[in-house]
């Protein structure tokens, strides 16, 4: 028998051999192939699931951090860390969300590298340490202060719409909120089922709650976009403080049948403050339509809009005046309509802020910014954001004009109910009542205000916006409705901003 | 010459043992110390309570060894304790949970190892007990069909619910039958082995001689049909047929075994949607990534990852294979212990038969000789099938990892498989008076 119990044993030995030959086949031959298979998610996974560092606020308020798991956790889900977002909504338009099979978006996109520590510099100051297994990540500090952000998260509500608050003299967001938003700790979740049924969920919610409505959507401006319209004629010397307008409740525009009427079918007219103050619509109509199409589609370009704005979050919209030349040169009474922000005129948003903001800041308009700089895990300063200006649309004369007509708002025009700041402090401001019906349907109109203060050293600027989705807002205008949030907002933003 | 109870042998084997069992226990704690380090960066929670269970445990079974067979080879339980061993820290590294329980039942298994050593003093004297043994077999093997005690899990009904307790009776039934056909074919050996055709230039045995091939065949059948579970059902039949190979010298068992499988596995192929899933899932994984696939292909990946040297333990994320801890527990040594770690364990488990077939062809008792070959083959094959279906050498069939996979049932089988072996192996250097009588 023991022949045959040789035979055996070389038999099993033949069948090991192949098992070794195969092990070689998969952990050498073919290894590079299998890692570089697109089935195989390890090295993503890997990647994924790292320690990444902290998205912060001015004011030191955590808005994104990565924990580690616990032991049963770490064994059920097959994940080390999770990402959190303690602020839960508060944040999610600045901080976006970070997960493995939808990705990352806002900042968490946008810093990704920083965060996970794998940015160049980030891995030099790793190498001068000899231990493995240093804390390589980066933290994002933010402009935004996190009490400010509560508050315009308070003072909207339930209510649709955005509100931006800008430091006038470089550009910062101190706040960015805008409602319908969501919570990113529904989407951060492990299982990609689960988050891609949320994320389902909010792409087909009404509101568009994952776009940051505040600088990724537009809206019609009504009559905020005066101040645009005022500029252009001041800059171009078609207007000045001393023009009159005649008193006048319908005016009917070249070439066309239809008149225009001011808000509420008022008669109105004046001097230059005089009609700004009342947001009378017939004087920017006739301002717009003498102007022409060149002049005033020049002008409004100079503010940047028709131009995503240079935001440091991805996928900013951008405003649009709704034609270009040749589209107004057979129709000056489209174009009279859109000089008082009615027709296919939007703006974003922050936009409108940025338009307060440069009247402010004596005609600079500053790139925004959320990110004040990044920092590596050792407090290393890795990049700070200096201010920089945009554009210069109007000259440091014109932009002391447009102050003092936007102070006659706030002190006894339409914006005169709403915007009295603590302390006696002076804001200057613009409103504006985008009516979305046609004539003669239910009344539906957006809210609007941008303003500034204080008028005489501006340090902020805010533009609020109300969506027009329900009669209660319709009914309003937007100095009785997104004026109290203005003046609730300015008064905490200028104890925010230093002098 | 002077009647000694110490002989000089026995007492170097015994030292190499302990040597041996030693070296098992540091590689095990230090696995233990740096999987927890690559998990947690921290040092396990109970490290203290943990080195001297180890300790306690290993020597234990060494002491067994050295008062009930101190005459066997040294290299059985070193083997078994290091296979054992990191196939622990694995499981500990897997799941926190299942380390406790694998923990109790490490303790039971060196226990009923050292039992079978006190109880089975002369292994040749099992012979009389064949039909007994016969008998606990088939109905072990039988139990998970009962209605009421008997459930299925993971596709094959192998499992048996009695009070608390859950376990695999196929495990314990590999040994009785074992028992049994090595006593069967020492006794029928010179008839099996006697006449028949010659066919095609192979002789083949008498029909009478094929009963005892059909009745493992019939064994065979049962299992994979009643409770689908293609593995043992394998592993049966080859220890079967190996046995009258071994027994008869005849290769004609092993052509017509070899014949017959290949008929049963047609028959099978044809019949049985799970059959056919394995086929297909063997021949093409990636078709089926996210499906029946999916285990497979993770596994693949899990080893290409750990390449020459591994992730280290801990590193690597073997997490994400199904059924790592039981079945795959090859694929989570190939991620984390690379090319090397994973060719130790290979060579581990050739040692293990090396010295098992040793073993048989020291005894001249032809009994022990068929037990032993019997025993090793068990343990070879089952470890063989598993390891080919993670490697995707065969189609994958459901057994456990011998020692390493997390299990209780397989484990206290396993070390009472090693206690016979190691029974076998003293009572042949007793026979072969290298030791005192």
């Amino acid at each position: 028998m023991n022949r045959v119990i040789r035979r055996l044993a070389v038999g099993l030995l033949a069948c090991y051999a192949l098992l070794f030959v195969q092990l070689n086949v998969w952990q050498v031959g073919k290894r590079a192939d299998l890692r570089a298979n697109p089935l195989n998610n390890r090295e993503s996974v890997r990647q994924f699931d790292a320690p990444r560092g902290p998205i912060v606020t001015s004011d030191g308020v955590v808005i994104a951090r990565t924990v580690e798991l616990a032991n049963n956790a770490r064994d059920a889900s097959g994940y080390t860390y999770q990402r959190e977002y303690p602020t839960k909504e508060l944040f999610a338009n600045v901080s976006g969300y970070y997960t493995y099979a939808y990705g990352a978006t806002q900042v968490e996109h946008l810093y990704s590298d920083v965060l996970a520590g794998t940015t160049p510099k980030q891995q030099l100051l790793a190498v001068g340490s000899t231990f493995n297994n240093v804390d390589q990540t980066g933290e994002v500090q933010l402009t935004l202060n996190s009490e400010l952000q509560k508050l315009a998260q308070r003072q909207l509500g339930t209510r649709e719409g955005s509100a931006v608050v800008l430091d006038t003299r470089t550009g910062a967001v101190l706040a960015m909120y805008s409602n319908p938003t969501y919570d990113p700790n529904t989407v951060a979740v492990h299982n990609n089922d689960d988050a891609g049924a949320a994320l389902e969920a909010l792409a087909d919610a009404p509101g568009k709650p994952l776009l940051a409505n505040a600088y990724q959507e537009r809206y019609m401006p009504g009559s905020t976009f005066k101040v645009i319209t005022t500029a252009t004629g001041l800059e171009a010397g078609f207007i000045s403080t001393a023009s009159e307008w005649p008193d006048e409740n319908s005016w009917t525009p070249p070439n066309t049948k239809n008149p225009i009427q001011n808000y509420g079918k008022k008669t109105c007219g004046g001097d230059m403050f005089e009609v700004f103050r009342r947001s009378c619509n017939i004087p920017f109509a006739r301002m717009s339509a003498d102007m022409g199409p060149e002049v005033m589609v020049n002008g409004v370009k100079k503010w940047g809009v028709g131009e995503k704005l240079p935001i440091d979050l991805p996928n900013a919209a951008a405003s649009t005046f709704g034609g270009d030349i040749a589209d107004f040169t057979d129709s000056l009474a489209l174009l009279a309509i859109h000089g008082f922000g009615q027709g296919s005129v939007q703006m974003v948003p922050l936009h409108m802020a940025m338009v307060a903001a440069t009247v402010a800041n004596g005609g600079a308009m500053m790139k925004p910014y959320v990110v004040a700089k990044t920092l590596a895990h050792n407090g290393t300063e890795l990049s700070s954001t200096s201010p920089e200006v945009w554009r210069r649309p109007i000259s440091p004369a014109t932009a002391a004009t447009l102050n003092t007509f936007m102070v006659g708002v706030a002190k006894e025009g339409t914006a005169k109910c709403c915007l009295a700041l603590a302390g006696g402090i002076q804001a200057a401001a613009k409103t504006g009542t985008a009516q979305l019906n046609a004539p003669g349907e239910t009344q539906r109109s957006h809210a609007w205000i941008t303003a500034f203060a204080p008028a005489e050293a501006p340090r902020v600027a805010v533009a609020v916006m109300l969506k027009g989705v329900n009669a209660q807002i319709s009914a309003g205008t937007g100095g009785t409705l997104a004026g109290p949030v203005a003046k609730v907002l300015l008064d905490r933003a200028l104890k925010v901003v230093p002098q | 010459m002077l009647a000694s109870t110490v002989s000089p042998l026995a007492i170097a084997r015994r030292r190499s043992e302990l040597g041996l069992v030693l070296l098992a226990a540091f590689i095990t704690g230090a696995a233990y110390v740096l999987a927890s380090l690559g998990k947690n960066a921290s040092l396990p929670a109970r490290i203290g309570p943990f080195l001297v269970s180890l300790l306690v445990l290993l020597v234990c079974a060494h002491i067994g060894v050295r008062k009930f067979a101190r005459g066997a080879s040294p290299l059985l339980l070193p083997l078994a304790a290091l296979l054992h061993g990191i196939g622990y820290v694995m499981i500990a590294r897997l799941s926190d949970r299942l380390a406790g329980l694998q923990a109790t039942w490490s303790l039971i298994a060196v226990a009923c190892f050292i039992a079978v050593l006190v109880l089975v003093p002369r292994v040749a004297d099992l012979l009389r007990y064949q039909y007994t043994f016969l008998f606990f077999g088939v109905m072990l093997q039988l139990l998970p069909l009962v209605p009421g005690i008997g459930f299925s899990s993971g596709g094959a009904r192998i499992w048996v619910s009695i009070g608390p307790i859950n376990f695999q009776p196929g495990e314990f039934a590999k040994l009785c039958l074992a028992i049994f056909f090595a006593g069967y074919l020492a006794e029928q050996r010179e008839v099996l082995s006697t006449g028949g055709k010659r066919i095609a230039g192979v002789q083949l045995p008498e029909m009478r001689t094929f009963l005892p091939v059909m009745l493992a065949w019939g064994v065979s059948v049962v299992v994979m049909v009643a409770e689908k579970d293609l593995g043992s059902s394998l592993l049966f039949f080859t220890l079967f047929v190996v046995l009258l190979w071994v027994a008869t010298e005849r290769s004609g068992y092993i052509v017509f075994g070899g014949g017959l499988f290949v008929l049963g596995a047609f028959i099978a192929y044809n019949m049985f949607g799970h059959v056919r899933d394995r086929f297909s899932i063997w021949l093409d994984p990636w078709s089926q990534y996210n499906g029946k696939g999916y285990q497979i292909v993770q596994g693949m990946f899990g080893f290409a990852e750990g390449g020459l040297s591994g992730t280290g333990l801990g590193l690597g994320d073997p997490t994400r294979i199904p059924a790592v801890k039981n079945d795959f527990i090859f694929a989570a040594i190939g991620e984390e212990l690379g090319l090397f770690g994973a060719t130790a364990v290979l060579a581990a488990f050739v040692f293990i038969i090396g010295s098992g077939l040793r073993t048989a062809i020291r005894t001249d008792n032809a009994f022990e000789k068929l037990l032993a070959v019997g025993l090793t083959t068990i343990l070879g094959v089952q470890a063989f099938i598993i390891l080919a279906g993670v490697l995707r050498v065969l189609p994958l069939t459901g057994v456990t990892l011998p020692f390493m996979s997390y299990g209780g049932s397989s484990l206290v089988a396993n070390y009472m498989l090693l206690g016979l072996l190691i029974a076998i192996s003293h009572s042949s250097a007793r026979r072969l008076h290298e030791v005192p009588q």
